[in-house]
C-alpha cells in the first residue's frame, strides 16, 4: 500500500511547553491509524496540524502527495475531519447541514446517500440542537466524509458516548475503512485501538513511544496470555503442571494462572484433560493482554488516572 | 458568487429561526413605533407644524438599524465563534470572506426590510410623510446600517467570550437608544450629558436621517451628520480589521 499521509519531525510548542516534540508518521492508504495516549499527550495537536488548523512549528506534513505549506486548499477536498467538539449552527436541519457542507466541495455525496452511511434518515428533519449526544457524533460523521475524502481524521470520536452510541460508531468507521478511507483517529480508550486500529502509534509527552500494528504491540511487550481457572480437585496441580507450553503456573487455593504464549494449545489441552483424565474445572477465564498492559509497561502509570 | 449567494440564503434563514434577533429587529421597534404613535399621535411640536409621531418615525429606524447592527450581529457573531463554529468551517474550502460577506449582505437586507416595515406603519397608521429625496434617505440609511454593523463586529472582535456578549451590547444599545435622542430630545439633557450624545452615531444619524425625511433637507445641509458616522464607521471597521478572531 503506498503512503497516503507522510508526517516529519513535527513539532509545535506553546510558550514554554512543547506539545508536540518530534513527531514522524507514515500512514498507508486503507489503514486505521490509532494515535493513543492520555489526556495531553499531544494526539490533538497532531492530527490538528495534520488537518491544517495548525501551523507546525516545524516539520513537514503530506497528504495525498501535496505539501501542506504549499496546498492547503487542495488538502481541504480531499479530507473529511471530525473535531472533538464539532459545533455548526444551532437552528439547522441534519439534513440542511449536510447539503450546506456539501455545497463547499468541489464534489460531494448525496445527502440521502450521507444519511444512510450514519444511520440518521430519521433525523434528517431535525434541527441540530435537538440531537442526542450520540447523534451529534454521528452527524460530525456525516460532515467529515460529505466530500468522499481519501483520509479522515476522527479526533476522539467517541469520547463521552454511552456504549451502544460507541458501538454505533465504531460499526459506521469500519463501514468507511471497507469503502477504502484511510483513517487517522485518535483515542484514549484502549478498547477502542484494539477493535478498529490496524497500526497504533502510542503518544506520551509529545513523542510517540511505540508504533507498531495493533496486534503485535501487546504481543511485543506482553506476549503472554494469563489463563485463571478454579479446580477442587487434588492432583490438580501435578496435572496442569505437566501441560506443554505452560511457562508458570501459579496457585492459590483452588485457583490456578497459566501463563501461556500459546494459549489456544493449552486450552484445547485443558479440554482433552478433563475428558481423560477427569479433572474438573470450574469457571476458566482467559485474558489477552491489552494495550493498557503495553501503556503500563511503556510509561509506568496508567493511561487513565 | 455561488458561494455567497449560499451564504446569504443561509444567514437569512438562520436569521430568521434566531428568536431572539426577530424579537430585537422586529418586534422591538414595531412595538415602540406602535406605543409612541398610539401616545403622542397627533400631538404637535412646537417647531413648524410638525407632529411627534413625524420624529418619531426616522428615530425608530435608527434604533432598528442598531438592533441588527449590534444586537443581532455582535451577539450571534460572538455566539457561533464560542461554539467553534467558524473554527469547523475552517476546514472546509469555504473562505472566511464568503461567511463575513453573507453575513453583510443578510442584515443589510433585515435592514431594508426594517425600515419598510417602519415606513408602512408610519405612513399608513399615523399618516407620515418623507418629504424628502427618497434617494438621499436611502443613501443615508445604509450609510447608518453599515456605520452600525461595523460597530457590531467591532464589538464582536473586542468581546472576548460568547457570554459576555449580550450584556455589552445591551449596554452600548441602550446608552446609546436614551441618549442618542431617540425617545428624548438631547436639548433637555444637561449640558455633560449633551456633550456625550453629541459623540454617539445614533445622534447624528437620527439628525440627518431626519432632517432628510421630514424637514426635506439637502446633501448641502447634512453632510456635517454624515461625516460624523462615516468617522464611526471607519473606525469601528478598524477596529473589526485589527482585533478579528474567528476562534
Amino acid at each position: 500500500m503506498s503512503t497516503v499521509v507522510e508526517v516529519k519531525d513535527l513539532v509545535k510548542r506553546y510558550g514554554d511547553l512543547t506539545a508536540v516534540n518530534g513527531v514522524s508518521l507514515s500512514i498507508d492508504g486503507g489503514e486505521i491509524f490509532g494515535i493513543l495516549g492520555p489526556n495531553g499527550a499531544g494526539k490533538t495537536t497532531t492530527v490538528e496540524m495534520i488537518e491544517g488548523l495548525r501551523k507546525p512549528d516545524s516539520g513537514s506534513i503530506r497528504v495525498c502527495g501535496i505539501d501542506s505549506a504549499r496546498g492547503a486548499e487542495k488538502i481541504k477536498q480531499l479530507v473529511g475531519v471530525q473535531l472533538q467538539s464539532t459545533s455548526i449552527y444551532e437552528r439547522i436541519k441534519v439534513e440542511e447541514a449536510i447539503e450546506l457542507f456539501g455545497s463547499y466541495y468541489h464534489k460531494s455525496h448525496s445527502t440521502s446517500r450521507v444519511l444512510d452511511e450514519v444511520s440518521l434518515h430519521d433525523k434528517a428533519d431535525s434541527f441540530v440542537e435537538t440531537l442526542s449526544g450520540g447523534q451529534k457524533q454521528r452527524l460530525a460523521l456525516a460532515l467529515a466524509i460529505v466530500n468522499d475524502p481519501q483520509v479522515l481524521i476522527l479526533d476522539e470520536p467517541t469520547t463521552g458516548l454511552d456504549p451502544q452510541a460507541r458501538r454505533n460508531v465504531w460499526g459506521i468507521v469500519l463501514r468507511l475503512k471497507e469503502e477504502g478511507k484511510t483513517i487517522i483517529l485518535t483515542t484514549h480508550y484502549m478498547e477502542e485501538a484494539e477493535r478498529l486500529c490496524d497500526r497504533v502509534g502510542i503518544m506520551d509527552h509529545g513523542r510517540i513511544i511505540a508504533l507498531d500494528a495493533t496486534r503485535r504491540l501487546i504481543e511485543e511487550v506482553t506476549p503472554e496470555s494469563a489463563i485463571e481457572l478454579t479446580s477442587p480437585d487434588e492432583g490438580a496441580e501435578e496435572i496442569l503442571g505437566r501441560i506443554t507450553g505452560v511457562s508458570k503456573l501459579g496457585r492459590d487455593g483452588d485457583e490456578f494462572i497459566l501463563h501461556t504464549r500459546e494459549a489456544w494449545s493449552v486450552i484445547k489441552e485443558l479440554t482433552r484433560l478433563c475428558d481423560e483424565k477427569k479433572l474438573s474445572i470450574e469457571s476458566v477465564s482467559m485474558r489477552k493482554t491489552t494495550l493498557e498492559d503495553v501503556f503500563l509497561s511503556l510509561t509506568g502509570r496508567k493511561l487513565r488516572e | 458568487m455561488k458561494t455567497l449567494i449560499g451564504q446569504v440564503k443561509l444567514e437569512t434563514r438562520l436569521f430568521f429561526r434566531r428568536r431572539d434577533d426577530l424579537f430585537w429587529t422586529l418586534a422591538f421597534p414595531v412595538f415602540f413605533m406602535l406605543l409612541f404613535g398610539a401616545i403622542y399621535g397627533n400631538m404637535g411640536w412646537e417647531e413648524g407644524g410638525m407632529r411627534v409621531v413625524d420624529y418619531l418615525l426616522p428615530a425608530i429606524i435608527v434604533m432598528a438599524l442598531m438592533t441588527t447592527g449590534i444586537m443581532a450581529t455582535a451577539t450571534g457573531f460572538a455566539e457561533e465563534r464560542g461554539k467553534g463554529v467558524y473554527r469547523r468551517l475552517s476546514l472546509t474550502p469555504l473562505k472566511r470572506h464568503d461567511i463575513i460577506g453573507g453575513q453583510i449582505i443578510n442584515r443589510y437586507l433585515i435592514i431594508l426590510a426594517q425600515a419598510l416595515i417602519l415606513i408602512l406603519i408610519g405612513t399608513l397608521a399615523f399618516k407620515v410623510s418623507i418629504v424628502g429625496n427618497y434617494l438621499l434617505f436611502w443613501g443615508v440609511l445604509s450609510l447608518g446600517g453599515f456605520c452600525f454593523l461595523a460597530l457590531g463586529f467591532a464589538l464582536a472582535s473586542v468581546i472576548r467570550s460568547a457570554k459576555s456578549a449580550t450584556p455589552v451590547c445591551m449596554i452600548v444599545f441602550f446608552v446609546m437608544m436614551f441618549l442618542g435622542g431617540i425617545f428624548f430630545s438631547t436639548s433637555i439633557m444637561p449640558e455633560y450629558l449633551q456633550r456625550f450624545s453629541n459623540i454617539l452615531p445614533a445622534t447624528h444619524l437620527n439628525n440627518a436621517l431626519r432632517m432628510v425625511a421630514v424637514e426635506g433637507r439637502g446633501v448641502n445641509e447634512v453632510w456635517r451628520e454624515l461625516l460624523i458616522v462615516i468617522g464611526w464607521f471607519a473606525g469601528c471597521l478598524g477596529l473589526s480589521v485589527k482585533f478579528f478572531r474567528w476562534e
